[in-house]
């Protein structure tokens, strides 16, 4: 799986680092997100399904 | 009156009315039949009430616009409020990018996660205070005692105000939105309200002279549009900063305690696990509280929306409130699920104009809502004393929530020896100052 994150669409909300915060990092200066890597271990392919369906503004790319 | 458009979907919708509190399910399941509705309410507007228009139409700047244009130099448009308030521009909430994001830049890295972390220490500490105040009574009200207060010192000290002002600030900045128009107090009101502006006239005056950190040094340093902004841009954000600060996280405590409150065996299963539950029952209680209802906006451009022909000009209501509880997207929308999943809610709003302060706002509540679970975990709210805004059409929120609970024993010192010490830090560490990235 590989994910990342559509930095024109995200605005800050920071659920992806509440549901995956080994994946999602946040910007200590506005909060927004990226992702820390775009190849997702296996492992945490679940919790990073959950943070895409957790985003209010549908930012997280998934390619499965 | 409104003319009837051939075609067009036609509903009447008053979400100022008492009614609308107390209907609120039923009528946001009757909206929902037809989402993208006009309504002839306050001038005529739209109304979009379903998870998926709101999405779309709150996401596209180029489509809507909050700008509020009072001295008649753009396009006339209202920003925000339906009806629209003529006296007030709600500082960059009620202007279109690309000032409006000058704003934000300037003011996100005082609001950011990181940002907000730093000031955990104190925001416990405080809540702390609060509670020792009432913990050997076994009384308190929830709403005066602690939820209008941990936001309000929180607000002030990210400001660089003297903490200790939060009083000045704390009735306006609720009895301007708890307070109908036609009210007999509503001249009391409107006079605390602009006492209101003048002292943050003042404080700004005061930081011009002698800047201290904070977010009112930042908007006096900030570059709005390639120019410094007047003092009436400023205080117009000022004013949006305090009550945005002051009165949302307030009714999001209010809401989720007098809940709790009703059902204790959930708040059983929270207080036993709130590691486990705290984030999905914060983001739930947001979902379920929806303090700011909605917001409004002016169509920009002609379009064709859900079968609908939107015109440039008209005026358009997302309701936050009633697209959270769209069972397309929230599984049994009406009922709070402590452990809910994929729950992308829209109460900070959705697109460029996200709630500033909801890092603040989740942080706060979070160590209110815990403290009081652990010092407090049998509160009684009384539903007779509970007094709730009479409507929802501004704030979802309470103005009095008094509880009993069996009496415990106090920690450490009252509230304003506890505000003093924190002064004293915040002006030592310069705690308000804004994160860098060199601070990780």
């Amino acid at each position: 799986m590989r994910v990342w994150v559509d930095a024109d669409k995200c605005q800050g909300h920071t659920l992806c680092a509440m549901a995956a915060g080994e994946v999602f990092v946040l910007s200590d200066v506005d909060g927004h997100a990226s992702a820390r890597s775009d190849t997702v271990p296996p492992e945490l392919e679940a919790k990073v399904r959950l943070a895409a369906g957790s985003c209010p503004e549908q930012a997280i790319v998934i390619e499965a | 009156m409104t003319d009837t458009v051939p075609g067009r979907a036609e509903v009447h919708f008053d979400r100022h009315t008492p009614e609308y509190r107390h209907q609120f399910e039923a009528v946001t399941a009757e909206m929902q039949k037809c989402p993208v509705a006009w309504s002839d309410t306050y001038g005529g507007h739209w109304v979009i009430s379903d998870h998926k228009s709101v999405f779309d139409l709150a996401r596209d700047p180029s489509l809507l616009s909050t700008d509020k244009d009072v001295h008649g130099v753009r396009k006339g448009y209202v920003g925000v409020g339906i009806p629209s308030n003529p006296y007030v521009v709600a500082g960059f909430l009620e202007m279109d990018p690309p000032g409006q994001k000058d704003y934000r830049t300037a003011l996100n890295p005082y609001l950011s996660p990181a940002a907000v972390a730093r000031w955990a220490p104190m925001v416990i500490d405080v809540t702390r205070a609060c509670l020792d105040e009432k913990i050997e009574s076994g009384r308190i009200d929830f709403v005066d005692d602690l939820a209008n207060i941990v936001p309000a010192v929180m607000t002030m000290a990210l400001m660089g105000l003297p903490i200790a002002d939060w009083t000045i600030y704390n009735e306006p900045a609720h009895a301007t939105i708890y307070t109908p128009p036609d009210s007999p107090d509503m001249p009391r009101v409107m006079q605390q309200f602009l006492q209101m502006v003048a002292s943050l006239a003042a404080a700004l005056e005061q930081s011009a002279a002698d800047p201290k950190p904070g977010l009112v040094s930042a908007l006096l340093n900030a570059e709005i549009d390639g120019a410094k902004a007047s003092t009436e841009d400023l205080i117009n954000v000022l004013v949006l900063l305090v009550v945005g600060g002051f009165d949302t996280t307030t009714a999001l405590t209010a809401g989720s305690l007098n809940w709790l409150s009703q059902n204790p065996a959930e708040r059983a299963r929270l207080a036993a696990d709130l590691p486990g539950l705290i984030n999905s029952a914060t983001e739930e209680f947001l979902r379920y509280v929806t303090p700011a209802p909605g917001d409004g906006r002016t169509v920009t451009a002609d379009c064709v929306y859900a079968g609908q022909r939107l015109k440039e000009g008209d005026r358009l209501w997302l309701s936050w409130a009633m697209a959270n509880r769209d069972p397309e997207v929230f599984p049994d929308p009406h009922t709070i699920k402590l452990d809910r999943q994929m729950n992308r809610h829209t109460t900070f709003g959705l697109g460029v104009h996200r709630c500033i302060g909801s890092n603040v706002a989740r942080a706060i509540f979070k160590v209110m809502l815990s403290a009081v679970l652990e010092r407090m975990p049998d509160f009684v709210c009384d539903p007779a004393g509970a007094v709730h805004y009479p409507t929802i059409g501004v704030i979802n929120g309470m103005q009095h929530l008094p509880a009993t609970f069996t009496p415990g024993k106090r920690l450490g010192d009252d509230l304003a020896p506890t505000i003093a010490k924190w002064q004293e830090r915040c002006d030592r560490e310069r705690l308000a100052d804004p994160i860098t990235r060199a601070d990780r």
